[in-house]
C-alpha cells in the first residue's frame, strides 16, 4: 500500500480539548479557593479532597484500567503510614519515609495479587479485603514498632523537613503537589503500552494474550504502581493527622470510599476519580458536620445509598454521562462510512490468482505438529493430528463444523494443551522451539484470529490495532503510526477512531486480521475471518491474504467458504470428527470419497461414486 | 402449524434476520439451509423465545407468540434442540432427562414419557446413571435429542445435530429424526449435511445474510443448480 | 491431653459455626456466580431481629427462626430482584461487587442508626449452659449449631438433587442457555436461589444470637471467615463448604491456642493465600465446563 493511502483523510480533529480544561480548571480551583479563603476547616475540607482524589486515582490504575476490583487498597495507605512515622521516630523524614513505605506496598501489593491474577473470579477482590484485615491484625500485634491499639503519635518536629507544620496551607500545597503528581503518572500510563496492555486485558483477556501481552505481567506492574502511590500518600496523610492507629488506618469502610469515588466520577477514566472526590467529599463533610454527633452511622448510611443508586442507574460514572451527551450525534454515519470505504479501496484489478504450486516462496518447515489429542470428558476432540506448515505456504484448514478445528487452533496458539503431542514452531533464529503458552507462541510469531470476534469493545479502531502494534513497537507514536498503516490497508481506515462496539460484523473481522497483522507475525491462522461477510467482501479478502502470504507470512486458514479455499490454499487439510481424513492438493481433496462422505453422508457418496 | 412473517431480529443493536417469512405444516420435516452466520441458528431462537424480533409475528397453532418468554413457548409444544448438545455436564443422563420434561404440562408424565423415549434410544438407557460429561459426542446428541422429546413437543427444533460427529453416527442421527417424524412430531432442521438433510425433509429454505433466497421442496432443492453448486458442492 | 483435646472440640464446634454462616454464601456463588459481600450484613439483620423478638416478646430465642427465616428469604429474593437482576447483562462482574458492597455499607450504618453503637446481648434461655463429657466442655448452643449444619448441608444436597425445583437450580448453575430451553425461567431461579441463601444465613443468625453479642459490625467479624471457607471448599460447593469450615475452625482453634489469640485472623487469612497459590479451585472445585464447541 503506498504512503498516500495511509496518511488518508486526517482523522477529525477535536474541536477543543474539553475535558484537558475541566481538568485543570477543576485543579486551579483545588488550590485556589482555599489559599483566597484562608480559613482552617475551609483549607482542611480541600487537603480531604485532595488526598482522597489521589488516592481513588491511584486506585483507579488497578480498579478501573486492571479490571480488578480492590476492596483494601488502605493496606497500602496504611503501610505508607506506619512506616514513614516509625522512621520518623527513628529520626529520618518522611521525605525518605515516604519511598521506604512506597517500596514495601508495592511488593506486598505484588504478593497479594500474584496468585489471585492468574485465576477467573473475584479472588482479588476477597484476597484485598483479607490482607485488609491481616495488617490492622499485625499491627496490634507487634504493638513494640506499631504503639498497638493505642496507636502512635508523630514527635512535634516542625517544619518542611518532618512535613508537621502550624498551619494548614504547608500541607495543603504537599497534598496538590502529589494530586496533580498522581494525576501525570495515570495519565502516562493510559497513553503508553502499560495502559493499552491492561485495557485490553480487561476487555478481553484472550485476546490480549493472543497479541502478547503477558497479561499477568502487567496487571503487577500495576499493582506495584498503584500500591506504592497509596503508600506515599499515607505518608502525608499520617504527618497531616500526626497521629495514627490500625482501626483508622486499615480500615475497610476507607478502602471502599477510594474505589466509590472512582466509580462514581468513571471507572478507568484518567479524570473520573478526581470528579468523583471533589463532587462528593465536601457533600459527606458538610453532612458529618451537621449530623454527625446526632445521628451516627448517617453518613455511611448516605454513602452506601449513593453507591447503590450510582452502581444501579449511572455504571458508566459521571464521565460516562459527559461522553453520552458529548457522542449522541456522531454514531448514524458508520455503516455508510463503512460501506462507501470498503468500495473506494482499491483490490488489485484481478480477482483470485490460482497459486502454483512451485512458486518462490515456500520453503522449510516452520511449524511441525505432531500427534496432538485433546479430550473433554468422554469427548475426544482431537485424534492423532500430524501436519507440518511450511515458510511462505498458506494451508487450508477444512472440515464440518464440530470436526475440532478450533481445538486445533487453540493448540496451535497455546490458548489449550493438548493430552498428547506436540507443536514445534521455527524460531526467528532459525531454530525448532516448543512454545507452551501463547506469550511464548506470540513471541515465535505465531499470531490468531479468533471466530468469534474478540474486540476490545471500549477502545476504539485505532487503540485496538494499536494493541498488536506494540508488540513490534514500544513507543506509542510509532504504535499509532503502525496501527493507522495497517488499518488503512484493511480498509478500516475512516474508522479509526470509532469505538470497536459499533462496527458492523464484517468491520470486526476485519479489525480482527488487523490487529494481528500489526503484530508482523511470521504465522498467522485465520479462523473464519469470511463467515458472514458477503461477496465483495470475500473477494477482497482474498485478495489481501494472498498480499499477506506474498509478504513472506505463512498462513493456516480455518474456512468454509470453498471458493476462498480453493483460490488461496496451496495445500488442504481435512478434519472431520477429530482426525485428519484427507491432506494434499485443494482440487483433489475434494473429489476424495472420505471427504464428501464427511461433508455430504454415507448416502450422497454412494449414489455419487 | 408454525407460520413466521417477515421478522427482522439480531442481538443488540446488530441485526442478523432481514424480513425472513417461512411456514411449517403438521407432521412436515423441514430444512433451513445456508452458509455459516448466514442467520439459521437466529431464526430458530427466535422461534423459541429467546430472542424478541423487533419487527414481524410468529404465530403457532393459530396463537401468536411473537412475544412469548422462551419458557412459555416450550409450553406451547415448541422445544429446540440446540446446536453443540449443551447437556448439564455434571448431571447424570437421567436428571438431563428429566430436565426436558421440566414444565408443569409435562412433569406429570414424566415417567412414561421417560420409558417411551428410551425405548428409541437404547444405548441411552445403558448410560442412564453416568454424568453427561463423559458420553462421547454421539451418545451426548443422542441424550439432548433424547432430552427435547421429554417434553412431548408438537413441534420439535434440531440445530446441527450432526455437529462434530463421525459420519456413521451422524446417519444415526437422521434415522432417529425420520423415527420421530414418522410417529407424528413435526420437525425443522437446520444442518450444514445438506444433502442427507434434503434426502429426509419435504421442504427447504434458503437463507443468505438473513434473507430467506428459496423456497422450494426438498426434491426441487437437490435438482436445483444454485443450491448444487453453493451447498453440495457439485 | 485434655487441653488439646478441648482444643480440637472447639475447633470443631467453631467450625460447625463457620459452616452455617458460609453454606448460604456458598450456594448464592454457585448458582448465580455473584459473591454477596453483604451476606454478614444479612447475617447481622437476623441475629438483630432474633434479639428483639427474645427481648420484646421474652420468647426462646430459638423461636425467632419462625419470622427471621421468611424475612431473610424475602430480603434476599427482593436483593436478587431488584438489585442484581437489573445488572446481571452488566459487562464486567464488578459492577456486581460493588452493588452488593453498597448494600452492606448501607446496611451496617442503617443498624447504627437503628440500634445505636451499643452491644445487643440476646438472652441465652441455657444455650450457654455446658454440657460435659468427662473433662471436657460444650456449649449446649455450640452443640445446636453443629448440629443444625449438618442438618443445612444434607437436607439442601437431597434439595438439589432429588426436587425438580433442585435440579433445575443446578441445571441453571451447569448450563444456562440450556436451562431457558428446557422452559426454566431462570431468572425466577436466581430470585429462589439468592432467597434460599439468605434464609440458610438467617437459620445461623437464629442459632448464634444467643452465644456472640449483637452489633452493626458482627456480620464483617463472621464474613471475612466465611469468604476463606467458602474458597477452601470450592466455589459453590456446600458439602466443600462444610468440609472447609470445619477446617478452619481448628486452623482458627489452634492458631488461637499456640500462637497468640490475636494473631489467628493472621494465619487464617495466610492459609487463604496459600490456597489460592496451591488448590485455587478448593477441595471440591467445579469442573470444567464442556462449552468448548459452542
Amino acid at each position: 500500500m503506498s504512503n498516500e493511502t495511509t496518511s488518508g483523510p486526517s482523522v477529525p480533529a477535536p474541536s477543543l480539548p474539553w475535558p484537558a480544561i475541566g481538568v485543570v480548571l477543576v485543579l486551579a480551583s483545588l488550590l485556589l479557593i482555599p489559599l483566597g479563603i484562608g480559613n482552617a476547616f475551609v483549607t482542611h475540607i480541600f487537603v480531604t479532597i485532595c488526598l482522597m482524589a489521589a488516592l481513588s486515582s491511584a486506585w483507579n490504575l488497578v480498579g478501573g484500567f486492571a479490571g480488578q476490583l480492590s476492596l483494601g487498597h488502605a493496606t497500602f495507605y496504611g503501610i505508607g503510614a506506619y512506616t514513614a512515622v516509625i522512621l520518623v521516630n527513628l529520626g529520618i523524614t518522611p521525605w525518605i519515609g515516604m519511598f521506604a513505605g512506597a517500596g514495601i506496598a508495592a511488593i506486598v501489593g505484588m504478593a497479594i495479587s500474584y496468585p489471585c491474577f492468574r485465576l477467573k473470579g473475584p479472588f482479588f477482590s476477597l484476597a484485598s479485603i483479607a490482607f485488609l484485615e491481616v495488617f490492622r491484625v499485625l499491627t496490634l500485634h507487634f504493638s513494640d514498632f506499631t504503639g498497638g491499639a493505642t496507636g502512635k503519635m508523630i514527635p512535634l518536629k516542625l517544619g518542611w523537613t518532618w512535613m508537621v507544620f502550624r498551619e494548614r496551607w504547608p500541607s495543603l500545597l504537599i497534598i496538590f503537589g502529589m494530586l496533580c503528581a498522581v494525576l501525570v503518572v495515570v495519565w502516562a500510563v493510559r497513553r503508553s503500552r502499560l495502559g493499552f496492555y491492561l485495557i485490553a486485558t480487561r476487555e478481553r483477556e484472550s485476546a490480549a494474550k493472543a497479541a502478547g501481552v503477558k497479561t499477568v505481567q502487567v496487571r503487577l506492574v500495576a499493582v506495584a504502581i498503584s500500591s506504592a502511590l497509596c503508600a506515599m500518600l499515607g505518608t502525608f496523610h499520617a504527618m497531616y493527622l500526626t497521629f495514627i492507629e490500625p482501626s483508622a488506618m486499615f480500615s475497610l469502610t476507607f478502602s471502599i470510599q477510594i474505589a466509590m469515588f472512582a466509580l462514581i466520577g468513571g471507572l478507568g477514566t484518567v479524570s473520573g476519580p478526581l470528579l468523583g472526590a471533589v463532587l462528593l467529599v465536601p457533600l459527606t463533610e458538610w453532612a458529618r458536620a451537621s449530623f454527625g454527633a446526632s445521628a451516627l452511622g448517617l453518613h455511611g448510611f448516605v454513602y452506601g445509598v449513593v453507591l447503590l443508586l450510582a452502581v444501579l442507574f449511572m455504571p458508566n460514572g459521571i464521565i460516562g454521562l459527559l461522553q453520552k451527551f458529548r457522542r449522541a450525534p456522531h454514531h448514524e454515519l458508520d455503516e455508510d462510512e463503512q460501506t462507501t470505504q470498503t468500495d473506494s479501496i482499491k483490490a488489485p484489478a484481478q480477482a483470485t490468482t490460482p497459486p502454483s504450486p512451485d512458486r518462490e516462496g515456500i520453503g522449510r518447515d516452520v511449524m511441525r505438529v505432531q500427534n496432538l489429542n485433546k479430550r473433554f470428558g468422554g469427548l475426544h476432540v482431537t485424534k492423532n493430528v500430524n501436519f507440518t506448515l511450511r515458510e511462505g505456504e498458506v494451508l487450508g484448514l477444512i472440515g464440518p463444523n464440530g470436526a475440532g478445528k478450533t481445538t486445533l487452533f487453540n493448540m496451535l496458539s497455546g490458548f489449550l494443551t493438548p493430552n498428547e503431542g506436540s507443536v514445534t514452531v521455527r524460531g526467528p533464529d532459525g531454530g525448532y522451539h516448543t512454545p507452551v503458552n501463547p506469550a511464548d507462541f506470540a513471541a515465535l510469531g505465531v499470531g490468531r484470529t479468533f471466530q468469534i470476534v474478540q474486540p476490545f469493545a471500549a477502545m476504539t479502531v485505532e487503540e485496538n490495532i494499536m494493541v498488536g502494534a506494540f508488540y513490534r513497537h514500544h513507543d506509542e507514536h510509532d504504535a499509532r503510526e503502525a496501527a493507522r498503516q495497517t488499518a488503512w490497508r484493511m480498509g478500516l481506515g475512516p474508522l479509526l477512531q470509532d469505538e470497536a462496539r459499533g462496527l458492523t460484523i464484517g468491520g470486526l473481522k476485519r479489525l480482527e486480521v488487523a490487529r494481528v497483522m500489526a503484530m508482523e507475525p511470521r504465522i498467522l491462522l485465520l479462523d473464519e475471518v469470511m463467515a458472514g461477510i458477503n461477496q465483495t467482501d470475500v473477494r477482497r479478502a482474498i485478495d489481501l491474504m494472498l498480499s499477506i502470504r506474498d509478504s513472506g507470512v505463512s498462513i493456516i486458514a480455518i474456512e468454509h467458504v470453498m471458493q476462498a479455499v480453493m483460490s488461496l490454499s496451496d495445500r488442504v487439510l481435512v478434519l472431520a470428527a477429530g482426525e485428519v481424513i484427507a491432506e494434499g492438493d485443494p482440487h483433489e481433496v475434494v473429489r476424495d470419497p472420505h471427504v464428501i462422505e464427511a461433508y455430504l453422508g454415507k448416502e450422497f457418496a454412494n449414489a455419487h461414486r | 402449524m408454525l407460520t413466521v412473517e417477515n421478522i427482522h431480529a439480531g442481538y443488540g443493536p446488530t441485526s442478523i434476520l432481514q424480513d425472513v417469512s417461512l411456514d411449517v405444516k403438521e407432521g412436515e420435516i423441514v430444512t433451513i439451509v445456508g452458509a455459516n452466520g448466514a442467520g439459521k441458528t437466529t431464526t430458530l431462537r427466535t422461534i423459541a423465545g429467546l430472542i424478541t424480533p423487533t419487527s414481524g409475528r410468529i404465530t403457532f397453532c393459530g396463537e401468536d407468540i411473537t412475544r412469548l418468554r422462551g419458557d412459555q413457548v416450550v409450553d406451547r409444544g415448541i422445544t429446540l434442540i440446540p446446536e453443540g448438545r449443551q447437556l448439564f455436564p455434571d448431571m447424570t443422563v437421567r436428571e438431563n432427562l428429566l430436565m426436558g420434561a421440566y414444565r408443569r404440562a409435562a412433569r406429570d408424565f414424566q415417567d412414561e414419557r421417560l420409558e417411551e423415549v428410551l425405548d428409541i434410544f437404547p444405548r441411552v438407557r445403558e448410560r442412564l446413571h453416568q454424568t453427561a460429561s463423559s458420553l462421547s459426542g454421539g451418545e451426548q446428541q443422542m441424550v439432548a435429542i433424547a432430552r427435547g422429546m421429554m417434553a412431548n413437543p408438537r413441534l420439535l427444533m434440531f440445530d446441527e445435530p450432526s455437529l462434530g460427529l463421525a459420519p456413521i453416527i451422524v446417519s444415526q442421527v437422521f434415522e432417529v429424526v425420520q423415527q420421530i417424524a414418522a410417529k407424528g412430531t413435526t420437525v425443522l432442521i437446520v444442518e450444514q449435511n445438506v444433502y442427507s438433510t434434503l434426502k429426509v425433509a419435504q421442504r427447504g429454505y434458503v437463507l443468505e445474510n438473513g434473507r430467506v433466497v428459496i423456497s422450494e421442496s426438498a426434491e426441487d432443492l437437490l435438482q436445483d443448480d444454485y443450491v448444487r453448486q453453493a451447498y453440495l458442492g457439485i | 491431653m485434655t487441653t488439646f483435646l478441648q482444643i480440637l472440640l472447639n475447633g470443631l464446634m467453631l467450625g460447625g459455626l463457620f459452616a452455617i454462616v458460609s453454606i448460604g454464601l456458598t450456594l448464592i456463588f454457585g448458582i448465580i456466580k455473584v459473591v454477596n459481600f453483604a451476606h454478614g450484613e444479612f447475617l447481622m439483620g437476623g441475629m438483630f431481629i432474633t434479639w428483639l423478638i427474645t427481648t420484646q416478646m421474652g420468647l426462646h430465642p430459638y423461636a425467632a427462626v419462625i419470622v427471621v427465616v421468611p424475612v431473610l428469604f424475602v430480603m434476599g429474593a427482593l436483593t436478587q430482584r431488584l438489585l442484581i437482576q437489573p445488572l446481571m447483562s452488566a459487562r464486567d462482574d464488578h459492577i456486581q461487587i460493588f452493588a452488593t458492597v453498597g448494600l452492606s455499607t448501607a446496611l451496617i450504618n442503617l443498624a447504627l442508626l437503628i440500634f445505636g453503637a451499643d452491644i445487643a446481648n440476646t438472652p441465652p434461655h441455657g444455650l450457654r449452659a455446658p454440657l460435659e463429657f468427662g473433662e471436657l466442655r460444650l456449649l449446649t448452643g455450640q452443640v445446636m449449631i453443629f448440629g443444625a449444619a449438618i442438618v443445612l448441608v444434607i437436607g439442601l444436597e437431597l434439595f438439589l438433587k432429588y426436587t425438580q425445583t433442585g435440579r433445575a437450580i443446578r441445571a441453571v448453575a451447569q448450563n444456562r442457555g440450556a436451562a431457558e430451553l428446557m422452559g426454566i425461567n431462570v431468572n425466577h431461579i436466581y430470585v429462589l436461589t439468592f432467597g434460599l441463601g439468605a434464609a440458610c444465613v438467617g437459620l445461623a443468625a437464629v442459632l448464634i444470637a444467643p452465644l456472640y453479642p449483637t452489633s452493626s459490625n458482627i456480620g464483617t467479624y463472621f464474613v471475612l471467615t466465611a469468604f476463606v471457607v467458602v474458597v477452601l471448599g470450592g466455589l459453590g460447593s456446600i458439602p466443600g463448604a462444610f468440609l472447609g469450615a470445619l477446617i478452619i475452625g481448628e486452623v482458627d482453634a489452634l492458631s488461637g491456642y499456640y500462637i497468640g489469640s490475636d494473631l489467628r485472623e493472621a494465619v487464617v487469612f495466610g492459609l487463604f493465600l496459600l490456597i489460592l497459590i496451591l488448590r485455587p479451585s478448593g477441595l471440591f472445585g467445579a469442573r470444567q465446563n464442556l462449552s468448548h464447541l459452542s
